[in-house]
């Protein structure tokens, strides 16, 4: 019944709010294990997520490690979009980021969301 | 509210695989059962261990989103004995 189904989480949060950073790849990770398809943006501080490295720092009680929901959501076909501004504005390159996160624009994001059956912002 | 399975029910079941997934964390439990539900056939029976104690409430809405029936609980030492038909 889900095949159609598309969800987009807006990741707004990084290291500097370790909760509501994790809690957008939680939803993400049930969801996708329920053959959702799954976008993540990441915007503002959250394209620090998708840095090398820095996903396996963040952590929160009771759900599982940030990095292992990160790996599980790209293996189940997750798509990874981090703002191109958001980046540059942090000194963060494209080659800084982890393997298959797309560097896109405003009207990228739009395009996303104007496709999914719901937005969630974090 | 999950379904609560009597012991004779549970023994009634034709189970083809266990699946342990005792010790992870939401939402770890349902990536699990994703993950090793291709491992069975249509219309053959998982049965899921989950010390996760959200689980058991969870896996109703999870099965019905992926196309599956979750056919009940039942509890054991410390952990819930789940299990959910493959319907796709």
């Amino acid at each position: 019944m889900a095949d159609s189904k598309k969800l987009v989480f807006m990741v707004t949060h990084g290291p500097d709010n370790p909760e509501m950073a994790i809690t957008p790849f939680v939803m993400a990770g049930a969801a996708s294990s329920a053959d959702i398809t799954v976008v993540m943006g990441f915007q503002g501080e959250g394209v620090r997520i998708v840095k090398k490295g820095v996903a396996e720092t963040i952590a929160a009680s009771k759900v599982m490690p940030l990095s292992e929901l990160l790996n599980t959501i790209r293996e189940f076909g997750g798509t990874f979009l981090v703002a191109s501004p958001a980046i540059k504005s942090r000194g963060i390159s494209e080659q800084d980021l982890i393997e298959g996160a797309q560097v896109v624009n405003a009207s990228r994001f739009v395009a996303e969301i104007m496709s999914a059956t719901n937005v969630l912002i974090y | 509210m999950a379904a609560v399975l009597t012991e004779a029910e549970v023994a009634g079941l034709d189970k083809t695989t266990v699946v342990d997934a005792r010790g992870v964390a939401c939402p770890g439990p349902m990536i699990e059962a994703k993950k090793s539900m291709s491992s069975i056939g249509l219309g053959e029976i998982m049965e899921l261990w989950s010390s996760d104690s959200g689980t058991k409430e969870d896996m109703g809405y999870w099965a019905e989103m992926a196309g599956h029936t979750f056919l009940g609980a039942v509890p054991a030492r410390g952990y819930d004995r789940l299990f959910i038909r493959r319907g796709k």
